[in-house]
């Protein structure tokens, strides 16, 4: 259902103010989103000014920054630092990106962070993904073969293997999901484009034998066609995926096989 | 998973891109559009109704709101239609790359404009 409001307890306040003590000239204005189960209070943004002169290039650096000098309390994702493990995905400048790529001299004016929107918060800027992850659950998301032979390899031709590129990148960061504004209001039936492409890989997968079986089960009018190329899951994939066109390709088979 | 948790904002902090509009003007003017063909029912039920009851449905049509309205669903019929365009050959598997969602966007937005200055000046004689 479209719920253009956040309910009552996730109305955003205004948070504390955590004024630069560096004395230093080249200050950006940091402001984050903070909730602490622990209190039962409304989610706040807190500011911090941050000193720019010593840190360095993406946003993961000012949080590291802002929790090792300024707020140990701040509680954020994070693990390897290098776009691959997806941990510290979150809205940066109200476009979902990962903290450890994006380069915070792209953001013009104060650098604004919320997490993944439209998730249940655990804390800070940590959103509860346990439903994204049932959903890839239930696309079944590892091989399936008639193959009775478990010792030798199942080969692959070249233009078979061709096809699964732009799609077994995908580090499940949850960037485009949350982004997807059908997935906002339908997140509990759409399964959404992080999910979808992840189908779609297996679909085309030449060494999978289940193809129509798979199909079948996306075949739904909420699970797939909820897709309208709103585009922002697209838009806001760190790793230059295309989720949009996987589902339009779904869609596409969908027309064509003989289920 | 406590269900007293708050929910992060999205609509309030997502930023708006052009295939994001043009996504939700399409929601918009096909709705709008729905409207506008009950108006057009009305304007030809009042043919029926004799010279009285089309004189005064010409009177509202031709005030500057009734021109007004009109401009508008000029420009929501041309949106949609350009709109739907750009869905069937996106519904072929076309036209997904970043750049060209943005491209045929721009081009549904600014096409739309064009047309219903196009029908304008068709309507004014203007040809």
């Amino acid at each position: 259902m479209v719920q253009i409001n956040l309910p009552k307890n996730s109305e955003v306040k205004k948070g504390i103010f955590y004024k630069d003590k560096t004395g230093s000239k080249n200050i950006r204005k940091v402001n984050v989103y903070r909730w602490d189960p622990s209190t039962g209070e409304n989610p706040r943004v807190d500011s911090y000014e941050v000193d720019m002169d010593n840190c360095p290039s993406k946003v993961l650096d000012i949080l590291n920054k802002i929790k090792n000098e300024i707020d140990p309390t701040l509680a954020y994702r994070r693990s390897c630092a290098h776009g691959v493990c997806g941990s510290c995905a979150m809205n940066m400048d109200g476009k979902n990106g990962l903290a450890c790529t994006k380069p915070h001299a792209e953001i013009d004016g104060d650098i604004n962070i919320y997490p993944l929107p439209h998730l249940k918060v655990k804390r800070d800027l940590i959103g509860d993904l346990s439903g994204l992850y049932k959903q890839y659950e239930s696309i079944e998301p590892w091989l399936k073969t008639n193959q009775k032979v478990e010792t030798t390899e199942i080969l692959q031709t070249k233009e078979d293997r061709l096809k699964l590129d732009g799609a077994y990148e995908c580090i499940m960061c949850a960037c485009c999901s949350t982004s997807c504004p059908s997935y906002w209001w339908n997140g509990d039936k759409y399964l959404g484009p992080a999910v979808l492409l992840q189908a779609y890989r297996w679909i085309v997968d030449s060494r999978d034998d289940e193809r129509k079986e798979r199909l079948k089960k996306v075949a739904d009018e909420l699970k797939l066609y909820r897709c309208h190329t709103i585009m922002n899951c697209t838009s806001a994939c760190p790793k230059g995926l295309n989720p949009a066109k996987a589902i339009a390709e779904l869609k596409k088979m969908l027309v064509t096989a003989n289920l | 998973m406590d269900n007293n948790n708050p929910l992060s904002p999205h609509i309030q902090v997502y930023r708006w891109h052009i295939s994001s509009l043009v996504s939700i003007s399409h929601r918009i003017t096909g709705i709008v559009n729905i409207v506008a063909i009950t108006l057009i029912c009305f304007w030809i039920l009042s043919l029926l109704l004799g010279e009285s009851g089309y004189d005064l449905t010409k009177l509202f049509l031709q005030s500057i709101f009734g021109k007004f309205i009109i401009i508008c669903l000029t420009w929501s019929f041309s949106f949609q239609t350009l709109s739907e365009a750009r869905h069937l050959v996106m519904d072929l598997g076309y036209g997904f790359e970043l750049k060209t969602t943005k491209i045929t966007g721009l081009l549904v937005i600014f096409g739309s404009i064009f047309f219903t200055i196009l029908f304008y000046l068709l309507g004014k004689g203007f040809f």
